[in-house]
């Protein structure tokens, strides 16, 4: 005869289950999600009203548009199932080629006396570029989700690597030296997070390295004197160099635009001191000694302002923010999802570093802007618009997530 | 090294704190995943009827493969890596923040102040010059100059209005704007010394001149033009070379107006101010954004000359009228000239003038090329030089009143001794006599007749007897330069301004070293000395060397010669006297001395020309002593000469004139000379004569005619 079913056998169910399995009040928001978000934006904004309050150049509404055309974006891409994008990964080549080679379209394009062919002029100078950066994520992404997490053919492998550096290449024939490089390290946590064996991923490396040397020999062959006596290299541009020497040369009487650059900032960043001087208080960015202060070195004005301890609160939203992140790609059902959010996580990560870093001397100076602080619209509507993908992410990817967990278990 | 290790540690803190965040996230999603699990495996365990089993058992099987299929489960070491990259990253960029923020705080703090403030130097004024009497000879004016920023280049409109304005052509404005001499960021001269209606225009209508800003100067000014120009000197952007010899104490910035000759030079110290100091808050333009604190420049002390311009502007008016009478060299008489008037008393110099002059006030903001290269052409016969002490001139017969004291002396003659007059003299027995100036001859004559006549004969066997006594050894072989050279004329005399030459006494020795090269000419010659006596040949002189030497004969004490009388601080106080130097007294029995003057007076009195002069300027001629010279260069026309000094018993003036290819001596200088004397005792009695502005020259010159017909001393 078979026993009754002991009912006081069954576990109880413990605290953490009651939680998750609570109907939470808001099911579409992930609460602590948009609240570091807006504490990171309204932070941003604050420190870019102080950096361009007194400099005609810039305006402070148009930031404010930028926020608001960015969050529009957010709540379509929240809404919108990312699911659906998941195999259309020769769409996103198309769009990307099409996208970064954009500015070369004649009458289209501009360098905006930059130097280098990265604006479209439509109504208004646009970075098509930065623009990319979201279809670059959702090509990686789309690519490496069809491994299912294990990517351990080398024909494969090196296929998929092939498609990733299209982008690259594309952006180089501008050339943006610095996008390349967030493209490079949005192709690099692809990679890695799709699940590509260990010993490609460091076959990978070493090749990039021994190409970078290849490219510093080779320029070193090229180089031809010119009249004035200076040599002139073909392949890096002199100001290319310029950065990188100053880089590896720091405290050296280098008077080069970018020595000074890279000496002004930090006499900003180190002037903050603990507390800072206060908010408009920057003399280093309203006397002018700062160039780019509201674009590429807004982050020195926020540590000369707010100080150590302002700078470290930034940082600190930051980590969370990616901490936040990292947990919806952890509880991601779907590997599409989690990658996507992962190349997000690696192209913040890689922006924070090299913007504070070129800052502060850690990396050599390129101008990468700092999400969500940086002066610009384009980046601003980007950065929100891959917080939609995250939200759509979060709700519609979680297979083993709350909804469906929840719908399982009851 | 403490505070090091501690952020270290704060570091490292945080650095675990970040992993730690990750890690305790990371196990709190997967263990409430696992409870849940487990409650389902739980619920799956329990063993329910088999045949409930199969079919219900599938959906929560299905639930777990959900869940173990999750593929983050797979890429666990991967997330790992993710997050040490990720808290490496932030470790890194806090670990220095605090290094940059906390520990080198200060040291950047420091850095950022020397950028944000920059300490501006304001130009002092500089003090003003007055002559004796308190006249203002150099001021100060407020000067305003139109800058523009470099842009202003391409901008048409705002180049078209500056044009209309300041009235200069569009194409000289958008040229100077262009110009980057001055630095490739500074600001650009428009146009300087703009008219105040001008400035008030721009400065109302800013917003039509983006990029344009006026600066206010103080510059030199010159009430009475090119008086005593040479003398007072000129102001001018100090020079590079100039910063490095500055005296100790001197602050000069770069762009300051130095003295550049004259008493602008000598007393530079002196006028110059101290600068204000101004802290400011420059953007990285060097535009100040705002005045932190201010001191206010200081003015330089004020100098009172020696000058009385009253007889400086006679001097400058005579030299004027006799040499250009028109403007134009070549239409009066002579090509140049100077006069030098001196206090014998305490070696004052009451007037120097040096004809061509320049006008001062075209060095304020500096000289334009066109200027520059009509002084600097021939024609302008540079206009430069102050001749009154820069001039090397053959002395001629002025000089024959040292050599009658030498001949006296040194025992070659008496006041007794008488010679003849023929109107040519052979003493070397060469067949080629010389000649006096008079060729129809004086007669006999004393030495005091040879002076007053000034006939060379008598100083030829002057000089002869030297030569012959110097060659028996009887006395020195030089015995009459040795004597002459008591009254300095081969020495400079240390006047207070610089631009000095010095003249020459010639000696055996000198010749031979000057004509070294062609020894054959290196021999003195009985010629020589003959020339010597007569202030010919190789002799040379200055106008101020000769005045201070006839004042030694006056007074008996050689001076030295100063233009500066006081210097008076701010306040008016006199804060430094120039106290009159005895250079020397030549020792000379009074004797000697006293049929010098006489002879002398007798030149002022039996001379009817020079009588005249005297009397017609108000000058009682017994009172005077003078003597003409006229000297002879080769392919030029005479140089004029003219010494005087007076009253006779209470001598207090000396007045030398020059004037280069001027003629006779008494027909040309003397004049100059008498009038001269003429406004000093008119001065001396209360009556100045009528202050003037003075023209400087303008450069224009016709070719002076040779003429000579003889001389006429």
């Amino acid at each position: 005869m078979a026993q009754l079913p002991q009912i006081d056998s069954l576990a109880t169910p413990d605290k953490a289950v009651a939680k998750s399995t609570r109907k939470p009040l808001f099911p579409a928001v992930n609460l602590p999600f948009i609240g570091i978000v807006a504490l990171l934006v309204s932070f941003g904004l604050v420190i870019v009203w102080s950096a361009v309050s007194n400099d005609p150049d810039y305006s402070f509404p148009r930031q404010l548009a930028g926020v608001a055309a960015g969050i529009v974006a957010m709540v379509i891409l929240w809404r919108f199932d990312y699911r659906r994008l998941s195999g259309m990964t020769r769409i996103f080549l198309i769009v990307n080629i099409v996208l970064i080679l954009s500015p070369h379209i004649p009458g289209l394009g501009t360098d905006a006396g930059m130097g280098a062919r990265s604006w479209i002029r439509l109504g208004m100078q646009i970075q098509p570029g930065e623009f990319a950066k979201i279809t670059v994520i959702l090509l990686d992404a789309s690519v490496m989700a069809r491994y299912g997490g294990k990517l351990n053919d080398p024909r494969e492998y090196a296929k998929a690597l092939g498609i990733m550096l299209i982008p690259f290449l594309c952006i180089m024939t501008q050339p943006d030296l610095g996008t390349g490089l967030v493209y490079l390290f949005i192709a690099a946590f692809a990679l890695i997070m799709g699940g590509a064996r260990l010993k490609y991923l460091l076959i990978t490396l070493g090749a990039f390295v021994a190409a970078i040397v290849a490219v510093f020999a080779i320029d070193e062959l090229l180089k031809y004197q010119t009249a004035d006596g200076t040599y002139e290299y073909r392949l890096l541009k002199q100001y290319q160099r310029n950065r990188l020497l100053v880089f590896l040369d720091q405290g050296g009487a280098d008077m080069s635009d970018e020595g000074y650059n890279l000496q002004q900032a930090m006499i900003a960043i180190g002037s903050g001191g603990l507390f800072g001087k206060g908010l408009l208080q920057s003399s280093q960015g309203t006397l002018g000694y700062l160039p780019e202060a509201p674009t590429d070195f807004i982050f020195c004005i926020l540590a000369e302002e707010l100080g150590f301890v302002g700078a470290l609160a930034l940082l600190v939203m930051y980590a969370v923010l990616i901490i936040i992140c990292v947990r919806i790609a952890r509880s991601c059902g779907d590997l599409f999802g989690m990658i996507i959010v992962m190349c997000v996580v690696g192209m913040w990560m890689f922006q924070i570093l090299e913007n504070i870093g070129m800052d502060i001397g850690l990396m050599p100076i390129t101008g990468i802007p700092l999400p969500f602080v940086s002066y610009g619209s384009s980046f601003m509507v980007v950065n929100f618009a891959l917080l939609g993908i995250i939200g759509s992410v979060w709700s519609h990817g979680a297979a083993s997530g709350k909804k469906e967990a929840y719908e399982v278990t009851h | 090294m403490v505070v090091a290790i501690v952020a270290a540690i704060v570091a490292l803190l945080l650095v675990v704190a970040v992993i730690l965040i990750v890690f305790a996230v990371r196990n709190r999603s997967k263990g409430s995943f696992a409870s849940v699990k487990k409650s389902v495996r739980s619920i799956d365990s329990v063993g329910v009827s088999s045949s409930l089993a199969e079919s219900e058992a599938k959906k929560p099987a299905a639930g777990t493969k959900v869940s173990s299929v999750n593929p983050a489960d797979a890429l666990k070491p991967r997330f790992a890596a993710a997050g040490v990259l990720g808290a490496v990253i932030f470790g890194a960029l806090s670990v220095r923040l605090w290094n940059l923020q906390v520990l080198s705080g200060g040291s950047y703090a420091r850095e950022a102040a020397e950028n944000m403030y920059t300490n501006v130097a304001t130009p002092a004024p500089r003090g003003i010059i007055y002559d004796a009497d308190g006249v203002a000879l150099v001021k100060n004016r407020s000067s305003y100059t139109v800058l523009a920023d470099p842009d202003v280049a391409d901008d048409r409109d705002v180049l078209l209005r500056l044009s209309a304005v300041l009235g200069v052509p569009y194409n000289v404005v958008r040229q100077r704007i262009q110009d980057t001499t001055s630095g490739a960021q500074s600001q650009r001269v428009v146009a300087s010394d703009v008219r105040l209606r001008d400035i008030a225009f721009i400065s109302e209508h800013v917003e039509a001149f983006p990029g344009v800003s006026v600066q206010t100067r103080t510059v030199r000014e010159y009430p009475y033009g090119a008086l005593a120009a040479q003398t007072l000197g000129y102001t001018g952007s100090v020079a590079s070379e100039q910063l490095e010899s500055l005296s100790e104490g001197r602050q000069v910035e770069l762009g300051d107006d130095v003295g550049q000759t004259g008493i602008e030079l000598a007393y530079d110290d002196l006028l110059a101010g101290d600068h204000g100091q101004r802290r400011v808050i420059a953007d990285a333009h060097g535009n100040v954004v705002e005045v932190v604190s201010e001191t206010q420049p200081s003015r330089g002390s004020d100098l009172y000359l020696c000058i009385k311009s009253s007889v400086q502007y006679t001097c400058d008016r005579l030299l004027a009228e006799t040499i250009a009478p028109n403007g134009v060299i070549g239409e009066g008489r002579g090509c140049a000239g100077a006069i030098v008037v001196m206090d014998v008393r305490d070696g004052g110099i009451v007037a120097m003038a040096s004809y061509p002059t320049f006008d001062p006030s075209l060095f304020v903001g500096g000289i334009t090329q066109d200027v520059w290269d009509v002084y600097s052409s021939e024609e302008a016969y540079n206009p430069m030089l102050n001749r009154a002490i820069g001039g090397q001139y053959p002395a001629a017969s002025t000089y024959k009143a040292f050599t009658s004291l030498a001949a006296l002396e040194c025992g070659i003659c008496t006041p007794q001794s008488t010679w003849d007059c023929t109107g040519s003299w052979d003493g070397w027995n060469t067949g080629q006599p010389q000649r006096c100036w008079d060729h129809s001859g004086h007669g006999t004559l004393d030495l005091r007749g040879g002076i007053v006549n000034s006939c060379d004969t008598v100083f030829y066997s002057i000089a002869k007897d030297f030569y012959d006594k110097g060659q028996t050894g009887e006395i020195s072989s030089t015995a009459m330069q040795e004597f002459i050279a008591k009254y300095r004329l081969d020495q400079t005399t240390g006047i207070d301004i610089s631009g000095e030459s010095v003249g020459r006494i010639p000696t055996p020795q000198w010749k031979a070293e000057y004509f070294k090269n062609r020894p054959e000419e290196a021999q003195w010659l009985g010629g020589d000395s003959t020339n010597m006596s007569i202030g010919q040949g190789y002799v040379l002189v200055t106008p101020l060397e000769l005045a201070v030497a006839y004042g030694a004969i006056a007074t008996g004490n050689i001076m030295k010669p100063h233009v500066l009388k006081e210097v008076r601080n701010d306040d008016g106080d006199v804060s430094v006297t120039v106290q009159p130097e005895v250079v020397a007294t030549p020792e000379v029995s009074q004797v000697d001395l006293e049929l010098v003057r006489d002879a002398l007076n007798g030149v002022a009195m039996e001379n009817a020309g020079i009588s005249r002069n005297f009397t017609q300027n108000g000058v009682d001629p017994a009172t005077m002593c003078c003597k003409t010279g006229t000297a002879e260069v080769a392919g030029k026309s005479d140089y004029s000469w003219f010494a005087c000094y007076g009253p006779k018993d209470d001598p207090r003036y000396v007045v030398t004139c020059l004037v280069e290819q001027g003629g006779g001596g008494s027909a040309t200088s003397a004049p100059l000379g008498a009038a001269v004397m003429g406004s000093l005792m008119a001065y001396d009695a209360g009556n100045p004569a009528q202050m003037g502005y003075v023209e400087g020259f303008s450069g224009q010159s016709v070719e002076i005619q040779v003429s000579n017909s003889g001389r006429t001393d």
